[in-house]
């Protein structure tokens, strides 16, 4: 099998391995699905006990411990962690990703904590993809093609939006949109989705009624960008709020997730509809049948930041978009009332069309990703007709909230670490080279102790003009001696014994160690004006590095990538 | 690849021994010593096809206050100088990766604080993942620290075996510590051997330096492993077969484990020795 698909060519290995991708993305994306339902199934008798508040905190704390002493996992939804892989690391993922949070976000949604389960599922496609690349031996920038196709099979397939699939994995995990990427991952989608429907049939996950758009809603819908804006400047950054503080005040992983389930427990007493990814609750605002007020809608939209944050922020497992589509749904809801409590003569259209636009502008801003809230909401809602109402308010309320949130809920974690380097950019190309690559090894040492003479005479035969001065002795370096230190005294030839290597050696010049990052490198040769440094690592001198091989090695970088 | 080897410090007196061990290696195979010291249950390794997770025990963790003042002794008692490694990349907040551009790397048969499984006979799932996916060979110690003098490599004339005694000939020249050859011979006289080793441009640089040729044609691996000098680095190929092989017919590097309590240096399927 491994001799056959490395006979092929590189796309089409990429499209065979990319059909297989999907099969993986689609198969964990309805594994989890069907877990969900007999998870509810099993837990709906004690939902309406007494205690039924106390079914989060448990499922948060069962959840915590299989993810960190079973699986011995880490905590988070995953998705910056297949980001990271794709940007630093090849696309290489742990195995035990594929199934880890699938089983802690399990428990995590199914006890009623309010979290969705498409990041995990993102993590569990990906790892699959990493690892039958793996096996398959692929290259890194193979493997990282194939990492997006896990992805978007995954998103695919639980939405059943092989468009929006692409879209997610395109512009939230590889950030480029190349031909490449394109084919592969479009291949993994469509498989997705097609084992999604093979297995679960073919539906439109939140069908609504069509209905009557006018140009009045259409500007309304300028409003409601500013609202869905708002509300996603406010989950993302209390979501980082309650994660510092939960992290930083308990210490038992189990206790923190507990005690966040045991809050959202509370809250669900009063506003049910927080509880869980909150599907249910999307499709009675999209059936038009939500009967509860303006306030109570408010109320329901909040309730669901605070209990995102709460069940996410202290260490349950889950993802964040099934919490957004809530969100947006009832943010949409809420504006529709609020419009007609303004002005109460005006026909607006229904409240499901603005529910289905305020779930894009939400999860557009959260994800600071308009193509994913566009076709993910067209799609998943069969509604069509919204498309130019979907793409004014995510357009808008992207623009609006990256003012205050410059990146999105993923990138954050990866910018604080340094480590978001975008596809093409100088940080990215750098990052691929190392330090051990550009080392010049091709030098001439001389010892510390050696008279100008004998160093004039080293000069006129060697075809070098920077010389280290090491220690005979203990091999350790001591300065550099570029050829111009030397000019000064060169017609003065009563100086030749008189002076010796280590007056005339430069020992300010600033040495790189292997451990230096090539952008710290290009720092010190902009700071210090100099075209070529010694590399140095414990005292010991390996070789020089030069501005101009550096950018040698990076202008054939940029050409790999072009041809990629 | 870095002329330097890769030290995962635990704070408790096992983890002194084995850090003694590893400075005592450094200083005969003129290698430079770099010591992490974790503050993080777990860390990562990314090599060209696999990501190792190594899952560390509580042990590693303990008394983070002593834990890099006990190894600067450790390591200046050495007589070398004590680098620490700070991790640059992080997959997540609380998961960073380790460079794996290391030369050697010692691990303790495993990485895991029952005293029961620091015996002969088991080498952790962990320090086996890594043995299997390094581009480099990996340093088992005595669980209690032993100075070596002799280097014994084992030789059944796979290509790892080949590997193995590379790596033989590159650490006692350094060194200066005799070179012995273990072979058992299986069906196939010491001429084989020898051509195999000639074969991979070996024998020259073997007589050069000098070498004994422990071979035995007859009695069984077990009882032959008597003969190994007991201040005797034992260097030994692992994993040089596919999966069903070893599974059928058992592997040479398990019986040698089982039985010998020397330090040994395991030299992976993936291992690229770096002579000079």
């Amino acid at each position: 099998m491994k001799i056959f698909i490395h006979n092929l060519n590189e796309r089409l290995q990429l499209v065979i391995i990319g059909a297989v991708v999907g099969v993986g993305g689609g198969v964990a994306s309805v594994a989890l699905n069907r877990a969900l339902e007999w998870g509810a199934e099993l837990l709906h008798p004690y939902r309406h006990h007494w205690f039924s508040f106390l079914l989060p905190a448990c499922g948060a704390a069962l959840s915590s411990i299989f993810l960190f002493n079973l699986a011995k996992d880490i905590g988070g939804h995953g998705v910056p962690e297949v980001i990271y892989s794709v940007i630093r690391r090849g696309g290489l993922l742990r195995f035990r990703s594929s199934y880890s949070r699938l089983v802690s976000c399990c428990l995590t949604i199914a006890s009623g904590g309010s979290a969705g389960p498409e990041s995990p599922v993102v993590i569990s496609g990906a790892s699959v993809a990493s690892n039958i690349a793996s096996f398959f031996r692929l290259r890194d920038r193979q493997r990282i093609v194939l990492v997006g196709g896990g992805a978007a099979a995954a998103i695919a397939s639980i939405f059943n939006a092989p468009v929006a699939g692409i879209a997610f994995s395109l512009e939230a995990i590889m950030g480029e949109w190349t031909p490449t990427n394109l084919i592969t991952i479009g291949v993994a989608s469509a498989v997705g989705t097609e084992v999604s429907r093979l297995l679960q049939g073919n539906q439109i996950p939140f069908e609504g009624q069509p209905f009557t758009i006018s140009n009045l809603d259409l500007v309304a819908c300028l409003g409601l960008a500013m609202f869905t804006s708002m509300a996603s400047v406010l989950l993302i950054r209390l979501l980082r709020c309650v994660r510092e503080i939960s992290s930083k005040t308990v210490s038992l992983h189990w206790v923190r997730a507990a005690s966040g389930g045991l809050v959202v427990g509370l809250i669900g007493l009063m506003l049910p509809s927080i509880m869980g990814e909150g599907y249910g609750a999307i499709r009675t605002v999209i059936g038009g049948s939500f009967s509860e007020g303006l306030a109570i809608a408010g109320l329901i939209a909040l309730g669901k930041i605070v209990a995102t944050c709460l069940t996410i922020g202290t260490g349950g497992m889950g993802g964040l978009f099934a919490p957004c589509l809530v969100i947006g749904s009832f943010t949409g809801l809420f504006y529709q009332r609020f419009l007609i409590y303004l002005l109460p003569g005006v026909h607006w259209a229904g409240e499901p069309y603005f529910a289905l636009v305020g779930m894009a502008g939400v999860i557009s801003s959260v994800l600071q990703a308009p193509m994913t809230g566009i076709f993910l909401i067209t799609e998943i809602t069969g509604g069509y007709q919204v498309l130019v109402s979907v793409l004014l308010v995510s357009v808008i309320s992207v623009t609006l909230s990256h003012i205050f949130e410059p990146f999105s809920v993923y990138h954050h974690e990866l910018v604080a670490h340094g480590e978001l380097l975008r596809p093409r950019t100088d940080r990215r190309v750098l990052s691929e080279l190392s330090i051990t690559e550009l080392l010049d090894s091709d030098y001439q040492e001389v010892p510390p102790e050696m008279p100008l003479r004998e160093f004039v005479e080293l000069v006129k035969r060697s075809p070098y003009h920077f010389f280290p001065v090491i220690d005979s002795k203990t091999k350790r370096y001591l300065g550099l001696i570029h050829f111009d230190d030397v000019r000064a005294y060169l017609f003065d030839a009563n100086l030749y014994d008189s002076l010796l290597v280590e007056e005339l050696m430069d020992t300010t010049v600033p040495t790189i160690s292997l451990d230096d990052e090539l952008t710290e490198v290009l720092d010190v040769f902009e700071y210090g004006h100099d075209s070529t440094l010694p590399v140095v690592h414990d005292g010991r001198f390996l070789g020089l590095i030069s501005k101009a091989t550096i950018l040698d090695h990076y202008r054939k970088e940029l050409i790999v990538e072009e041809e990629i | 690849m870095r002329n330097e080897l890769l030290h995962i410090f635990r704070n408790t007196p096992f983890g002194r021994e084995t850090l003694m061990a590893s400075v005592y290696f450094c200083k005969e195979t003129g290698t430079s010593l770099r010591v992490y010291i974790p503050k993080f249950r777990q860390f990562l390794m990314y090599f060209e096809h696999e990501v190792v997770t190594v899952d560390l025990d509580r042990a590693f963790l303990r008394d983070p206050g002593t834990a890099k003042k006990h190894a600067e002794e450790i390591v200046l008692e050495g007589g070398l100088t004590p680098h620490f490694i700070e991790p640059k990349g992080f997959t997540a907040s609380t998961l960073p990766d380790l460079p794996v551009d290391y030369r050697y790397m010692t691990c303790p048969r495993t990485i895991s604080n029952l005293s029961a499984k620091i015996g002969l006979g088991y080498i952790g799932p962990r320090v086996r993942n890594i043995i299997r996916s390094a581009d480099f060979p990996v340093f088992i110690p005595t669980p209690v620290y032993k100075e070596w003098k002799r280097i014994v490599v084992f030789f059944g004339g796979s290509q790892n075996a080949i590997k193995a005694v590379q790596y033989g000939i590159e650490i006692a020249t350094v060194s200066g510590f005799p070179l012995i050859l273990f072979t058992q011979g299986e069906d196939k006289d010491l001429r084989y051997y020898e051509d195999e080793i000639k074969k991979a441009g070996l024998f020259e640089k073997l007589e050069t330096l000098g070498f004994d040729w422990l071979f035995f044609d007859r009695g069984e691996l077990k009882i032959n492993l008597y003969e190994v000098p007991h201040d005797s680095l034992a260097i030994v190929g692992a994993y040089g077969h596919g999966v069903i092989k070893e599974v059928l017919f058992g592997s040479k590097m398990e019986e040698i484990q089982t039985v010998l309590p020397n330090s040994m240096l395991i030299v992976g399927p993936n291992c690229t020795p770096v002579i000079g």
